[in-house]
């Protein structure tokens, strides 16, 4: 509840009128205001504090969006113990719940993989392959939930986001494309999917009305190349062709835009999905286009500039 | 208080702009769709493949103004059958024909993406179908023009399955010139109902069979001289 799809999501939820009592932990306090929902902060690694938490609390539904994307609020080390702390805690003491009808988590589209003849744009029933180690936690998440949730009796509705952008959302995608100067790979330029925040958080929200078991692909219409994304944001291209990747990204890091496997394994063989089954299945589909994430990814103000109040005693 | 470093931006953005603005007037800033398919490569690519193949298409009637079918075409080796077909029938049906058989190595496989082409595997032609593409797969490639090969019964079990229609399609270059042809038959039905995987193998032979009546009815150029029908028919 504290990273912002996270606080997206809770100011979602307490607009619902069917959701009552809303409680949340995270690392960070939330990013919005919330009026009607508690707020736990607590380490992923302090399990008992969680578990005694979630048990006190007794939840219908779980939404579970504790992932830390490596390189985006944390290192990639940092990020898979941190994922897999919560993922263990909360999942964990969710099971213990007694009212526990329905868990809704994160993952993304990283768990299909992009090994050799992977699919073009695979759906919800391609098989999971992951190939970045992304792409590994977030199919541990997967495989952890639904293997408590069999265990349980509850189903588990697994949202696989393509990559989340949004004017706030830590992504080391977002941060290498508004880099001034933006490598590409120029023997694959290799088309991508991306989804804004706040139809991710939608999705969530659908998701966790209904009782659904089963993956769902959560990609915005459209698709955009890397060369493309850069000459929309009218930012300098650098063509890389292979060897110059490992200094690109090394510089990369050290300019503040660290450029992690996943994100590379983007950059060179795309990632696309099939996100079609949203509508039937959530009765909602992400709104805002590939294209349009990425331009207003380039609209969104770096730094906000806040002029003091003038004295007027 | 610390203070805040800044690149300086304004200048960064000044020379991407200069440096992208050639590329930004050359080519769309938004021209792959779902399946990486750039419409305008295509567009810039099809006066340089009119000198190779100039065709004509019939038949195309046929195939369906919406949802998606299943099209199985003859090969001649390295005559890239089904990429002039489909590309010829996109233009003729104004909505993209893809075509299967593209290599996953960069920089031939990104490249041949982007012309409209997908792996030619079971759960990615599934994957179309299931998403209303028309596809056009290959029969085994063989050496002359004029005989269709083996059609993969394997490709074949995905239009099964999403209960797409499927129709044969003929398609001829000449080795010497440009002219070609591609000629679509109408919808296979298969004579048996089945339950089975024999479905697919029998709708397969059938297409095959299908293809060959096609290419048959074509014909081949009749010069008197052996050598140049050879060449000529290509």
């Amino acid at each position: 509840m504290g990273g912002e799809l996270g606080s997206l999501i809770a100011s979602l939820l307490e607009a619902e009128p069917w959701v009552g009592d809303l409680t949340g932990i995270d690392v960070d306090p939330p990013r919005r205001r919330l009026r009607r929902a508690d707020f736990h902060l607590i380490e992923p690694s302090n399990r008992e504090r969680i578990v005694d938490v979630v048990t006190k609390f007794n939840p219908h539904v779980l939404v579970h969006v504790g992932v830390w994307e490596p390189d985006a609020r944390a290192a990639p080390e940092h990020a898979k113990r941190f994922t897999s702390d919560a993922a263990t805690a909360i999942v964990g003491a969710a099971a213990e719940c007694p009212a526990l009808e329905h868990m809704v988590v994160r993952s993304g589209i990283e768990v299909y993989g992009r090994y050799r003849n992977a699919p073009t744009r695979p759906d919800e029933v391609s098989p999971t392959r992951p190939t970045s180690d992304f792409g590994r936690m977030l199919l541990n998440i997967e495989t952890t939930a639904a293997s408590v949730g069999k265990r349980v009796g509850v189903p588990v509705t697994a949202l696989r986001l393509a990559p989340v952008l949004g004017p706030h959302v830590p992504s080391p995608l977002g941060r290498l494309l508004r880099q001034p100067v933006v490598p590409f790979s120029i023997v694959s330029d290799s088309p991508f999917a991306v989804v804004e925040d706040s139809d991710a958080a939608r999705a969530f929200v659908a998701a966790a009305g209904r009782r659904l078991d089963e993956p769902i692909n959560v990609v915005a219409p459209g698709a955009i190349t890397t060369l493309q994304a850069i000459s929309r944001g009218r930012r300098l291209p650098l063509p890389l062709v292979g060897p110059e990747w490992r200094f690109a990204s090394r510089l990369s890091h050290m300019l503040g835009a660290p450029v992690p496997e996943h994100v590379l394994e983007l950059i060179h063989y795309g990632r696309l999905a099939d996100g079609g089954r949203a509508m039937a299945a959530l009765g909602v589909t992400p709104i805002t286009t590939t294209p349009q994430v990425i331009d207003r990814l380039f609209a969104w103000e770096s730094v906000v500039r806040i002029t003091p109040n003038r004295e007027v005693a | 208080m610390a203070d805040l470093i800044q690149f300086p931006a304004r200048i960064a953005n000044r020379v991407g702009e200069t440096v992208i603005a050639p590329v930004r007037d050359l080519w769309p800033t938004h021209s792959v769709d779902d399946w990486g398919r750039d419409a305008h490569l295509i567009k810039v690519l099809s006066p340089a493949a009119r000198l190779r193949w100039r065709v004509s298409v019939g038949g195309h009637h046929h195939l369906p103004v919406k949802g998606g079918a299943l099209l199985v075409t003859n090969s001649r080796r390295f005559a890239l059958n089904a990429i002039y077909a489909s590309w010829a029938l996109s233009e003729a049906l104004g909505r993209p024909v893809r075509f299967a058989g593209r290599p996953d190595i960069a920089p031939v496989g990104p490249f041949m993406r982007r012309l409209g082409g997908l792996l030619a595997q079971p759960d990615e032609i599934a994957a179309a179908l299931r998403n209303h593409e028309l596809i056009i797969i290959s029969a085994a490639a063989t050496g002359h023009p004029r005989h269709a090969g083996k059609v993969d019964h394997h490709l074949v079990t995905a239009a099964v399955l999403a209960k797409a229609p499927v129709f044969p399609v003929a398609s001829m270059s000449a080795m010497v010139g440009n002219s070609a042809r591609v000629e679509v038959g109408a919808q296979l039905r298969p004579r048996h109902k089945r339950r089975g995987p024999l479905a697919e193998v029998e709708l397969a032979d059938m297409a095959q069979h299908h293809i060959q009546k096609l290419l048959d009815a074509l014909g081949g150029t009749q010069t008197g001289v052996a050598p140049i029908d050879w060449l000529a028919e290509g």
